[in-house]
This record gives C-alpha cells, structure tokens and sequence, in this order.
C-alpha cells in the first residue's frame, strides 16, 4: 500500500508521544453550532502525524468524541445510527461483556463516568508541567471565546519520576511501554517482535486496517465504520480506561507468596507480568534481569512463546503472555493477529518506592488508553477472553492476576521445573491489584473529518 | 466410523414437528416455549439422567432464503434437532433417558409426529433410532473420558490444586502426612454431579468473535 497521509491522522494515533506529562480534558457540548465553532478553532492546534524533523513539540492537542458528544454535534442520525453497536452503547453498557461487575461496576466509578455528560476528550501532552499549564490554559480560553464547551472533569496523568528522572516505570514497578504493533504504511522503523509474526519466523507490519478505519486489516476486509467512508477514514476508536492499582495490596500480596517462592521476590514479580521490573523478558532471560537485553530494540520485544509450552520460562498465565501470546496458540501466530490494541496510558497519582508508605486507598493508576479499528474485534476480545477468562490460555477460569477481577478467589499458577531456583507456584485468594473507576469508547477522527464536523459538513447520502 | 468418536457416541436426531393448524400456539411454539423454560446446570434432564456430556435442542423452521443469486428452497416439515455427545451404546443411553426423565421427554417429543412416548420402553428407542442421521462432527471439548470419569478429573484437579495452595511451604513430615489423608478423604468422595462443577460464569456473550 502507499505511505498514509500523515498529515491527514491525528499524531496520537500514530505515535506514543513520550512526553512526560499530560492532562486530559472531558468537555461537554451545549449549544451544536457553538461547539463546531470551537473544533474549527481547534483544528489549528491539533498534533497531526507528521514527521518531527525540526524536533519535538513542546506539547500536543489532540481531540475525540463519545457517541452523545457526535449526537450534540447534530451529526445527521443516518450517520450516527451507522458506527458499530458498542461505540453507540458506549462502556457502561458493555459492562456484562467486559466483566466490570463487582468493585468495577458501573455504580462504583467515578461520578463523572457514573453521569452521560462526556462528549468529548481533549487530551494535551507537554514537556514540562509549566507548558502543560500554558496550553491548558490556552484551550480554556478557546472555549472560553466561543462558548463552544464546559469541562466537566480533567485528569492529569504523567511519567512515573524515580531520582529527579521521568521513567517508564508503573506503580507496581514494572517498566511499561514495550510491547505496540508495528502497522504497514505507518513510517516508524518496525521494531523485531511487535507487529505479526511470519511462517519463516520474520516479523511483519500488521495490516493497517487493524488500527485506522478506511483501509484493508488482517481479514482483507474494511473494519465497520460509519458513513460517509471519509468521515471514518484516517480515524480509529480509542477506549479509554481510569484504572486504580492497589499498590499497597499488590505489595503485601506479593510479599506473603514470596515467602513461599523458592525463586525470591523479584523472579515471582517477573513471573506475574512475563518481565522483570526493569524489562527484560522472562523468555529471553529466565533466570535475571539483563538490561542489555531490556534497553535493546532488537531484542526487547523479539520473543516467542512456542519453546516454552509448559510455561516454565514465562507462565502462561503472566500478563504480557496472555494479552498479546504471539505464536502460543500455534499456527505461528496468525491467531491473534485480529486483537491486537495500540497502548497510549500514562500513570496518573503520586509513585511510592519500594518500602514508602502506600496505601490503596490514595488516587494512583494507569490512564489505559488503547487504539483499534474496532473495539468489539479487539479490545473487547481481549478484555473477555484473555484477561477475565483463560480457557485460550489453557488456564480454565483462572483470569489475567494483574488485572482480574477476582474478588478474592482468584488464582495464579507459576509452572516451573525441578530445579531449585525455579519451583512451582500456585498463588491463590487473589485479590483485585487494579480496580476500575470509569471511562468510555470514543471516535478519533482524522483532521479532514474533524473539518467537515467543524463545518457541518456530514452527509451519509 | 460415524457416530462413535473413541468412547464417546455421537447422536443426531431429527424429529418432525407436527404441522396442525387447528393448534394454537402451532406445535413448534409450544416446543419453543418449554425449551426456553428448561434448566441449563444440574437440574438439566440431561445432568439428571446419566452418560449427557453435552446436548442441544433446536427447533429448525426452514432453510433460510439469503436472496439471489440463491435459489429459494423450503424443508416439507419443521424439525426438532437433538444431538448429544454421550457414553455408551445407544440402546443404553435412550433407555436411561427414558427411565430418567420421561416427563421432559414427552413434555418436548408429543409435538413430533409418530412419538410413542417415554414409558414404553422399546416404542421410544425404536421410535429416536428411527429419527437418526448420522454423526461426523463432535463437541470439540468431550475427549476419550466418561462422564463420571471427566467429573471425577475435575474433582481431583480442583482439590489437588486447592491442596497446594493450602499447603506450600509445609515442613515435610507434616505435608505427607496431610496427604496421605487428603488422598484418602478424596478416593472416599463421592463422584460429582453433572452439572455442578462448572463455575457460575457470568460472562456475556456479544463480543465480535469473528
Ligand atoms: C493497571 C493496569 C495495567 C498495568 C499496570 C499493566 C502493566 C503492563 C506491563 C508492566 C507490561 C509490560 C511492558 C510491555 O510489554 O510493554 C504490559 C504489557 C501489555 N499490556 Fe498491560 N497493564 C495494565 C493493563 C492492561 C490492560 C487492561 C490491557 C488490555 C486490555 C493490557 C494489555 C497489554 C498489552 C497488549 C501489553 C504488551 C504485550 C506484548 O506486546 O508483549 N494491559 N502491561
């Protein structure tokens, strides 16, 4: 296929910005014409995927819609009626699907996602926290002038800092940010190990239909899209996700099995997620951590799961296994190559080292925000099958640990051999580590879409 | 061979539905109706009587006309669809269904044509032999094992898996000698009844499995 047009796609979608902090914005429309005259003004500030040649940006804007939020634009219905059924239900009434009952259910998020109000997300990422406020302040003005939206809420998320320096790292202390897919026509060095793997054991760009709407995915078909073709085209869905951890939980949990592990701590942290803290993959280094492998591009994502069938490297539990197996389910891979997400979550909440005083109850998390071309195939699958259920994982109703919603019940099994340093392990009562607090599915149009909105422009005809 | 996968027998019964205009609701509605009213876990006909590994009742109005360039086709009757992947020999199996839960059965067979009813015996195999298509395809999940002998297997793994978890990191004297007793109170246990080892799951299906 040929080059995507960059500058037609919103840069959100095209790259993990690696900026350090970020403020997320949930706007609210009141009156259709006023709020198109505030997207025409918004247009001009929106990051586009171009190419950074001259540099990084100071920060970035960037805009998407919730299925009411399209509604009070006054987008025509014959448009509206024609997006996929779970980005028109929208995440609250996924509910059943998902699993989000119990300490996720709806009742229990934030007030903000427990309401309909949230039209629109305005998502501004900065180098610094000064220029975060400068933009901010700048966006408010914009809705200011023209009277175009209220903010309901904001939520400010931002790169975990260790020792005065902005990491990668989450708040159970995992490095995060690996593991992406690599997409045909994006122009991004493809990285070993992130987009679909190949018969010949090569790695391939996955089809570009699996994260932007308009072009062909794995299937050779187009992804359900609303009409008309260039509303959709260029644009993808994102879910948004506010997800609580327990820290303090997490702590004491692993704590009490590591004193059982004959592994030690560390190895039994790195059992959960399928990395060690610092990144290095269990696959590629059972026994400790190797930063040379984990700071290495070739090598940091270039793993396969199929040597290690019984799980004794990598359980087959462990999070990263579970949420993308690569070649596990056999037929090298060609499984999972329809449910794959494009991760863009940044931490949110104060980090506390390793023996500071945590507690679960303080606001601490991951914004998880995920892009794909269609969140009923991808996401959805994903949330279902592989993280509430196990049955594809051979682990019968065992769910992903990190992110179950186990209600106390849950359990974990760490297969290992004979030898000392790497003994079996069934962790079990699991508790729930992350709690949901909210969140919702929106449309992430491209920069020509976002114009014909601003201009009233649609027609389904 | 068809119908015989291993240990397990693959049944396929098509029953026709009695076309009756002077009935309302039509025969196939009444089927529909109970059906849907029909317990799924360990209160299921097929978990009260033995040998069901999994079993499904459809009732099949017609061949569904998907425009041209299709041909438009009818069936001559609307049918009941029953399969059933199970142990044993045929004659045994129907024979414990009738014996088991003869009110179900009739409750669903009296709207087919030509159905003697479960009590006697000899009329209800001959009649259920005589609606059989052969088998080829099964439920991929039902390996070589018998019911009681897959109950079984889940009991063990769930205690056993229990059992670890109680017991990690036990001194070793101790740990043998819970056990031994933990094997002993598991071979003395009671076979599980079908139906009631599946975890309640609450999961909805919906998503785009596609
Ligand atoms: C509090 C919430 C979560 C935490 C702390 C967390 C943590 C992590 C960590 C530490 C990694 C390893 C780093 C990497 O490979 O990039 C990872 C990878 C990943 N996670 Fe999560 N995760 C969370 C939620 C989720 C959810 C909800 C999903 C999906 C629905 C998900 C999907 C993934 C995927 C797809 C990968 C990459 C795996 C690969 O490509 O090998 N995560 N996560």
């Amino acid at each position: 296929m040929s080059r995507l047009n960059e500058t037609d796609i919103q840069g959100f979608v095209l790259r993990g910005y690696n900026l350090p902090v970020a403020r997320y914005l949930f706007l609210h429309f009141e009156d259709a014409e006023r709020a198109r005259s505030l997207i025409g003004r918004l247009l001009h500030h929106v990051t586009t995927g171009q190419r950074w040649d001259g540099g990084k940006p100071q920060s970035t804007v960037n805009i998407a819609f919730t299925q009411r939020g399209l509604a009070a634009l006054n987008l025509p219905d014959a448009t509206l009626l024609s997006f996929p059924v779970e980005f028109q239900q929208g995440m609250k009434k996924r509910a059943g699907i998902l699993g989000d009952s119990g300490l996720n259910s709806p009742e229990r998020w934030d007030e903000l996602w427990r309401g309909d109000l949230v039209h629109a997300w305005l998502g501004i990422n900065a180098q610094s926290a000064a220029i975060l406020d400068s933009r901010y302040a700048e966006m408010l003005e914009l809705m200011r002038e023209t009277g175009g939206a209220t903010v309901l809420a904001s939520q400010d998320a931002a790169a975990v800092v260790i020792d005065g320096k902005s990491t990668t790292r989450e708040h159970f202390g995992f490095t995060d940010g690996f593991g992406n897919p690599d997409y045909l026509g994006v122009d991004r060095s493809s990285q070993p190990g992130q987009g679909k793997r190949m018969p010949n054991g090569s790695w391939a760009p996955l089809a570009t239909g699996e994260l932007l709407l308009g072009y062909a995915d794995e299937a050779g078909e187009l992804p359900v899209a609303p009409v008309p073709h260039i509303l959709a085209s260029n644009g993808t869905f994102m879910v948004y996700r506010k997800l609580h951890q327990n820290v303090a939980t997490f702590r004491s949990y692993l704590d009490e099995y590591a004193a059982l592990y004959g592994g030690g701590k560390e190895k039994l942290a790195a059992k959960f997620i399928g990395r060690w803290r610092d990144g290095t993959p269990l696959d590629l280094s059972p026994d400790n951590p190797d930063s040379s492998i984990a700071q290495d591009p070739n090598r940091s994502t270039n793993f396969t799961y199929g040597a290690d069938a019984e799980g004794t490297r990598c359980p087959v539990g462990a999070h990263i296994r579970r949420v993308h197996p690569r070649d596990a389910f056999g037929f090298s891979g060609r499984l999972i190559n329809r449910r794959r997400i494009t991760r863009r979550g940044l931490p949110y909440g104060p980090f506390v080292a390793e023996g500071g005083p945590a507690s679960d109850s303080e606001e601490r998390g991951v914004i998880f925000m995920a892009l794909n071309a269609s969140i009923s195939r991808q996401f959805e699958f994903v949330q279902q099958q592989w993280i509430e259920y196990g049955n594809d994982a051979h682990q019968g109703n065992d769910k992903d640990i990190l992110m179950g919603n186990h209600g106390g019940r849950g359990k974990f099994v760490v297969q290992g051999d004979a030898s000392r340093a790497n003994p079996p392990l069934i962790c079990s009562k699991l508790p729930n580590f992350v709690e949901l607090r909210g969140g919702d599915y929106f449309f992430l149009p491209s920069i020509t879409a976002l114009g014909m909105i601003a201009m009233n422009l649609v027609d389904p005809r | 061979m068809p119908n015989k996968n291993g240990s397990v027998y693959g049944l396929t019964i098509l029953s026709p539905i009695i076309d009756d205009e002077k009935v309302t609701p039509s025969h196939d509605l009444q089927i529909r109706k109970y059906l849907a009213t029909l317990p799924t876990g360990e209160l299921s006909p097929f978990a009260l009587a033995p040998a069901t590994h999994l079993a499904r009742l459809v009732v099949m109005d017609d061949v569904i006309y998907v425009g041209m360039p299709a041909c438009e086709e009818h069936l001559k009757s609307k049918y009941l669809v029953f399969e059933s992947n199970c142990d044993g020999e045929l004659d045994d199996y129907l024979a414990g269904l009738a014996a088991s839960v003869p009110e179900q059965l009739d409750a669903i067979w009296s709207h087919c044509v030509g159905y003697p009813g479960a009590a006697n015996r000899q009329a209800f195999i001959d009649y259920m032999k005589a609606c059989q298509l052969e088998t080829t395809f099964y439920f991929a999940a039902v390996n070589d094992k018998s019911v009681p002998e897959t109950l079984r297997a889940l009991q063990t793994q769930h205690a056993v898996s229990e059992f670890i978890a109680d017991h990690q990191g036990m001194e070793p004297a101790r740990l043998q000698a819970e056990f031994m007793q933990f094997v002993a109170e598991l071979k003395l246990a009671p076979v599980p009844r079908p139906g009631s080892m599946g975890e309640p799951r609450y999961i909805k299906t919906g998503g785009r499995n596609e």
